[in-house]
């Protein structure tokens, strides 16, 4: 708890929760739903893609827009840590919280099986059904990360 | 006079039982929040990649199949549209003299331009563009401007509460 205090009360928490100016809180929300929508966005193209949607193009090349999706997590991370400083405490002790960063963990984790799993050597077009298993998963993930997110603005504060 | 219109259908629009609905139970907003940010990630996402392709990125990859996810882009900004009204008519004075506000309806309104000048003006001229085919300059014009549109209108929407005191 200390430890939490300590943070909220740094430089850094204190102006990203108490500056007037619109680059503190209001850019790191802005670059935090920018971020989402290219993690999010790119994961949820990809999915529909292995899903059987867009079978115009074939799969392997959707591999080069994986920077995007990275630089999505990139943002996302940097702005949510920046944005946690300024109400650590509530942060942490809201279950909600714990849920996000649960459901992002494995989301992560299910982009990476699925790079493996559609992008890797072993490859196939149209995908395998373990791909769609976790194309959907993917999806759910994100839903219940966004939905849990959302509502930490509401719930626990 | 115009102005003295807006305020007499925002003054009727907060009396309505919907309006009341929407602010006064306690899920309405969250839901539609978190909605309003699953249609935005589906619109970011499937315009944004078929921009960045004809932008020069992914070459590799057929446009057509990039083409064809737009349709979830549309479901996607359908969404938020929905959402988006149901905000409106739950807190109308928030939005209507808000100039934030403004411009955000603005960037989405050129926004659809954009996309309705690619479809129907660049697209046909352009075909679909195959493995390797660059994409010619009035294409990565429109790709551009869309690029920039809806991460403005991201932008604009995010400062509501804090330019434009909505929340």
């Amino acid at each position: 708890v200390d430890f939490l205090q300590l943070i909220e009360q740094s430089g850094l928490g204190t102006w990203v929760r108490e500056s007037p100016s619109v680059m503190a809180y209001p850019t790191f929300l802005f670059l935090h739903t920018l971020g989402l929508g290219l993690l999010v966005g790119t994961s949820a193209a990809m999915s529909l893609r292995v899903l059987g949607f867009g079978r115009q193009m074939s799969l392997a090349p959707l591999e080069k827009f994986m920077p995007v999706l990275w630089l999505g997590f990139l943002i996302t991370a940097v702005s949510g840590v920046v944005i946690w400083t300024a109400d650590a405490s509530t942060f942490t002790f809201n279950p909600l919280f714990w849920i996000k960063l649960g459901a992002i963990a494995l989301a992560m984790a299910s982009v990476r099986l699925l790079r493996a799993s559609v992008f890797g050597k072993s490859a196939v077009d149209p995908p395998t059904a373990t791909a769609r298993v976790l194309a959907v998963g993917l999806l759910a993930l994100w839903t219940i990360a966004m939905t849990s997110g959302r509502l930490t603005a509401y719930i626990g504060r | 006079m115009t102005f003295v219109f807006l305020d007499n259908f925002s003054h009727w629009l907060e009396a309505t039982a919907l309006s009341r609905v929407i602010v006064q139970t306690q899920w309405t907003w969250p839901i539609c929040e978190t909605l309003h940010f699953i249609g935005l990630a589906l619109l970011i996402g499937t315009v944004g990649l078929a921009d960045l392709r004809m932008l020069g990125m992914a070459r590799a990859v057929h446009f057509e199949g990039l083409h064809r996810l737009i349709r979830w882009g549309i479901a996607g900004f359908v969404i938020c549209v929905i959402t988006g009204t149901v905000f409106f008519i739950g807190a109308p004075f928030q939005y209507v003299h808000n100039v934030i506000f403004q411009l955000k309806l603005l960037f989405i309104l050129l926004a659809g331009i954009n996309a309705l000048v690619f479809e129907f003006k660049v697209l046909p001229t352009m075909g679909n563009l195959g493995p390797g085919e660059a994409a010619p300059p009035a294409a990565k014009v429109i790709a551009a401007s869309s690029l920039f549109l809806w991460v403005g209108v991201m932008f604009l929407g995010r400062m509501l509460p804090f330019l434009g005191e909505a929340f």
